[in-house]
Parts: structure tokens; C-alpha cells; sequence
């Protein structure tokens, strides 16, 4: 099916009413996902949301009298004068949303769980009103829902114009209780640490950070057109300031994602003997950890002002600066003996595959481009400042290099985001953005399915 | 004759693992209470009985491990007045480093928890601050990340609990 994307996983721990009330879940998520098919475009930087021969200027102008214009859940049209109107997304998808609402009412009804009942109500309700605010609140305050459950418009990614419009998706997992306590222990272990802030900027204080691993069952809609291996909710920062934020980590994407992209970049780009140094284990933990860190550092590095100073550049620095500062983070949690030298090794390798994988997937998805972006940015740092090494399409890094960079490009991603401008910030893009430091890698990644 | 190596433990710590060691033997000593399953089922080895000793085996390992613990014991102790300046276990220290500012508790390596800023005196942070002043500048080298670290606040606490600075 389009748009969805199914995982095996072990439901022997589900009583016969979890499982009537799990099947209830994943029929909702299933239909989310005809949805997001209807937002996406990427043909067109602003996707279905606009239309088509609108100017961003036009867009602009037509906000300024009317707000729902650039409201999050509203699509954009023009009348029958040519004027650009705001039609809310509950109207638009009336017919398909009610059925998805009822469906997390059943499952409200069969949950023994009062608080996870209240908010698939709460959430069943948003569905029909775009008021999410009510029911994200309840999802922010419990931690210890059995069934890891979201769904709704959430992230901004397909919206290339102006990162405001929400695209649907859903997901639906277990939660995976001893790894949740291990990322927890990270997760404290880092937040011990008070950053210094830069005078001037509008630092936002995350009060809460909840956090928990998934054995994830299902994605639906964006999340699985984009296989996100972690998340960090809400977006919203002023939510994020009052009630915290929340991340999930997905194990199964991530097991996924490690064996179909990470391991085999691995084996691609790096020196043979060089290889030799990690097993498989040590990689995937690296991978896991990369994700956590990244999806820590998102609450570290709010600002209230920088979504609407660096506008649609904002996602490029939020995705790479919150990798940059989880790594920078893992040097502090070394020099404490959380982690040892081949386990922090192993971080900074997988970092570099990600770079690699958010590439090839924006050659088939260039709505994943903020992230590309990103990755390009970091690795031509890298190679820049002789952090890595290239001959004839092999790489070695130089880790001690490596850390040295990470430190530099943390200390210039920091600024943008506190305090920097949208023209400072597309000069720094345009400074480090081609794509042929991984181009010239194309030969040896032709193996992997998106080059294909 | 080889020196044997020192555990050093906090008071909590120590009072910790004295309860830790007498739940082993209580937990083993309940455990051969109980009939010993038959070494033989049918004409094989019982799996019931492999358990059983492999149960037992696990735990004497553990009991002698504790014992060796217990015996070795170093107890941390806050140093007398005049030396109170300087970094030593037990001690509570705040730093700067690496564009952040830091508060942890240095302890022997059984009792490191950096989750709960307890940091090991045998790692490399805590290799690096040890016997060093308020006020000083320490590098920190190690071969794949080297940070300085400025050492801001050092206090023991008399009763040797973890304080907040």
C-alpha cells in the first residue's frame, strides 16, 4: 500500500482486547495515509498546499489580511475571483476524517488505560476541528502509554515554500522498556551539562524531556515516505517550553534503515582495513545512539524567534546542528567513561553513513532535502578542514580531526540558530552545499536499491 | 607479593554493597536449603540439575566478588581543612568545559553513575581534575577528543553525602 509501511514485530504480549483495540489503531493509521498523498508534491516547492502558479510574494500578501492563509492545517485555493483562500483541512477531508475519528473511539472504548482513553478521544476530536493543541498537551503529560500512538497533520517538511503547512501521518509501537531505560540514562547523563547561551537570542528552556524506544509496528503517511529512525514532538516550541517535549526512537525503522543504507555505505566508502576494526554490533549501536543524541540535542537548541528569522532554511539548521551538538555531547560522555573510544568511533562512522543515506534519499524523495542539505554541509566541512581523507573513492576519517570540526561547525550552527539571518544563513548553505563530495562516491553505492 | 586492588567506596556505597553481599548468601543458602534436582533423568544429565548448579556456581562467583570488595574497601573520606581545595575523591566539583558548565561528584569506579553525576576517578575527566586547584586550567588528552576544562568550585561535605554547589 502507498504510503505505509509495514514492520514485523511480536504481539504474543498483547491481551485479546489490546489486540482488538491494536487493530483498531492500525486501521486508522492505514487510512492517514491516502491523506498525505493528497499533500504531497514535490514536483512543487509548496507541494498540494498551494496553488501552483501562486508567488511566494502572492502568498505572502494574500496572509497578511488573512492568517489562515499560512495556518498549519489549511489548504490553499483560489475562488472563483482568483483569490487566494484558506479551506481548513477537517473540511477538505470531512468525508475521510470521520471514520479515521471513529475508529480512536473504539479503541478509547477498549483501552484500560484511562489516560491513553482520553487522549485517542481528545485526539479523535482534533481530528475533526484541527484543534490539536488540547490533545497533544495530554500526550505530552504521560509518558507511560503501553502503545507508542500518534496521528494527525505534524511535521512540516513537504511544505518547501514556507515549512508552515502539516503533513498527516501515523505510527504505532510497543514500548521496549529496557532500552528506554538505557536512552534515559544517556539522555541524563548529557543534561547534567548547562550550555552557555549567546547574548542577544531568544534561547527556549525545554522544562521536560520524555523519552521512549518503540518496537515500531507501523508508519503511515510522511513518516514513511520518510523512515524517520527517531522523533522529537512538539514542534510547536511555545508547547515545548510550557509542557516539554517528548522523543521516540523506532527500532524497527532503524533496524531497517541499518541493514538496507548504514552498513552497506559502510562497506562501500570506507577502507577495507579499516573495516575490520567494527563488527556489526558496534555499528548498529552507533546508529542507535547517533539517532538518540540527535533527537536529545532538538531540545537543547530552541530558539522562539529562529523558525521565523532563518524561515525556510530553519529545518536545514535545526536537523544538522541537532547531530552536530548529539556528537559534540558524546566527547563529554567519553571523557566521563559513559562511553569508550571504539563506542564513540563507532558514532562518528555512522554519523558519516547518515550523510551518505540522507543523499540517495533525496535522489528519490527531494522532500527530504532539508536533510540532505544538512549532511552535505557537514561532510564538505569535514573534507574541508582534512577531517577525512578520499583516494580513488575510499575514505578514511581522522577522528581526532573529526571532533576538532565538530566543535567549529557547532559553534557556527549555534549562532544561525540563536541569532543569525536568513541571508547570513544562505550564504553559509551556499559556502558548502555541492553535492559531488558524495557524487564521486556514486560508482561504489550503485549496490544500493536508490541508485539503481 | 602483588599489591590487591582497592575499591574506593563512599560510606552509602559501602553500606550498599554489604547488603548486596548478604542477599547473595541468603539467596544461596536458600537455594541449598531446597532438595538438589536428581543429577540424572532417564539415562542423560537432568537439565533441572545443570540449572540448579549453574545457579549456585553464578552466585559463589558473585559472593566471592563481593567478598573481595568488602575486604579492599577504601573509604572515601572528606580531606582535612587546609586540603579541601583540591580535587580528591568525595570531592564535588564545577567546570567548565567545552562551552558548558558541569557539576558532578567524584567517585571510585563501582560506584560511577554519570547519570546521576557520579563520575569515575578512572575516567579520563576524572584521571585528569584529580589533585588539581580551583581556579586551574586542566587539558584533557586523550587520543580521539581533547578538551580543556576550568575548574570553577570544589566543596567535600563533612558528612560525606553528594552536595549541590
Amino acid at each position: 500500500m502507498r504510503g505505509i509501511k509495514k514492520f514485523k514485530i511480536d504481539t504474543k504480549e498483547l491481551s485479546q482486547k489490546e489486540k482488538v483495540l491494536f487493530k483498531k489503531l492500525i486501521s486508522a493509521a492505514e487510512l492517514i495515509a491516502p491523506l498525505y498523498l493528497k499533500q504531497k508534491n514535490n514536483k512543487h516547492p509548496g507541494a498540494n498546499f498551494y496553488p501552483y502558479d501562486a508567488t511566494k510574494e502572492e502568498i505572502e500578501r494574500a496572509a497578511r489580511k488573512n492568517p489562515a492563509i499560512l495556518s498549519s492545517y489549511t489548504f490553499v485555493e483560489r475562488d472563483k475571483a482568483g483569490k487566494l483562500i484558506a479551506i481548513p483541512y477537517h473540511l477538505k477531508f470531512k468525508k475521510e476524517l470521520k471514520p479515521i475519528s471513529e475508529f480512536l473511539e473504539e479503541a478509547a472504548d477498549l483501552s484500560e488505560d484511562k489516560n491513553f482513553s482520553l487522549y485517542l478521544r481528545s485526539r479523535a476530536k482534533s481530528l475533526l476541528d484541527d484543534n490539536y493543541e488540547k490533545s497533544e498537551i495530554i500526550w505530552l503529560k504521560t509518558n507511560s502509554f503501553k502503545f507508542g500512538f500518534i496521528i494527525g497533520p505534524i511535521e512540516r517538511y513537504l511544505d518547501r515554500l514556507f515549512f508552515k503547512k502539516c503533513a498527516y501521518q501515523s505510527w504505532i509501537g510497543f514500548l521496549d522498556e529496557e532500552k528506554t531505560k538505557e536512552a534515559e540514562k544517556i539522555k541524563n547523563a548529557i543534561l547534567t551539562g548547562r550550555r552557555k547561551i549567546l547574548s542577544g537570542s531568544e534561547k527556549a528552556e525545554i522544562s521536560k524531556l520524555g523519552i521512549r524506544v518503540d518496537r515500531t509496528a507501523i508508519f503511515s503517511g510522511l513518516i514513511a515516505d520518510f523512515m524517520f529512525t527517531g522523533t522529537n514532538l512538539p514542534n510547536d516550541v511555545k508547547l515545548m517550553e510550557k509542557y516539554g517535549s517528548k522523543l521516540t526512537i523506532f527500532e524497527s525503522s532503524l533496524e531497517s534503515k541499518f541493514k538496507g543504507d548504514h552498513l552497506p555505505i559502510f562497506k562501500a566508502v570506507f577502507d577495507k582495513k579499516f573495516q575490520k576494526s567494527y563488527s556489526e554490533e558496534d555499528l548498529y549501536k552507533g546508529s542507535l545512539r547517533c539517532i538518540l543524541l540527535h533527537e536529545i540535542s532538538h531540545s537543547l537548541i530552541r530558539y522562539r524567534d529562529a523558525e521565523e528569522r532563518l524561515k525556510d532554511l530553519f529545518p536545514v539548521f535545526d536537523e544538522l546542528y541537532a547531530y552536530i551538538l548529539g556528537i559534540k555531547n558524546c566527547g563529554i560522555l567519553f571523557l566521563k567513561g559513559v562511553m569508550n573510544q571504539k563506542e564513540l568511533e563507532a558514532i562518528l562512522i555512522m554519523h558519516i553513513c547518515r550523510n551518505f543515506t540522507w543523499w540517495l534519499d533525496s535522489i528519490k524523495n527531494p522532500d527530504v532535502k532539508h536533510y540532505a542539505i544538512g549532511a552535505v554541509i557537514a561532510q564538505n566541512f569535514f573534507l574541508k578542514e582534512g577531517a577525512m581523507r578520499e583516494k580513488g573513492g575510499i575514505s578514511w576519517p581522522n577522528f581526532t580531526k573529526l571532533f576538532i570540526c565538530i566543535n567549529e561547525l557547532s559553534r557556527l550552527l549555534e549562532y544561525y540558530l540563536a541569532v543569525g539571518s536568513y541571508e547570513e544563513a544562505k550564504e553559509f548553505i551556499g559556502e558548502y552545499s555541492s553535492f559531488n563530495v558524495f557524487k564521486r562516491f556514486s560508482p561504489q553505492l550503485t549496490k544500493i536499491s536508490k541508485l539503481k | 607479593m602483588t599489591e590487591e586492588k582497592k575499591f574506593y567506596l563512599t560510606e552509602e556505597g559501602l553500606e550498599r554493597i554489604r547488603k548486596e553481599y548478604e542477599n547473595l548468601k541468603e539467596l544461596r543458602l536458600a537455594k541449598t536449603r531446597r532438595e538438589s534436582p536428581e543429577i540424572l533423568y532417564s539415562e542423560d544429565l537432568n537439565p533441572e540439575y545443570l540449572a540448579f548448579r549453574e545457579d549456585i556456581n553464578f552466585l559463589g562467583s558473585k559472593i566471592i566478588e563481593f567478598e573481595n570488595i568488602i575486604k579492599n574497601a577504601e573509604l572515601i573520606r572528606p580531606p582535612k581543612k587546609e586540603k579541601q581545595n583540591i580535587i580528591d575523591l568525595g570531592a564535588t566539583v564545577l567546570v567548565e568545559i567545552n562551552g558548558e558548565i558541569d557539576e558532578f561528584r567524584l567517585v571510585g569506579t563501582l560506584e560511577a553513575d554519570p547519570s546521576n553525576r557520579k563520575i569515575s576517578n578512572e575516567s579520563p575527566i576524572g584521571r585528569a581534575l584529580l589533585g588539581k586547584r580551583v581556579g586551574e586550567i586542566v587539558v584533557i588528552k586523550t587520543p580521539i577528543v581533547n578538551h580543556a576544562c576550568k575548574i570553577t568550585k570544589i566543596k567535600y561535605n563533612n558528612n560525606n553525602k553528594a552536595i549541590r554547589l
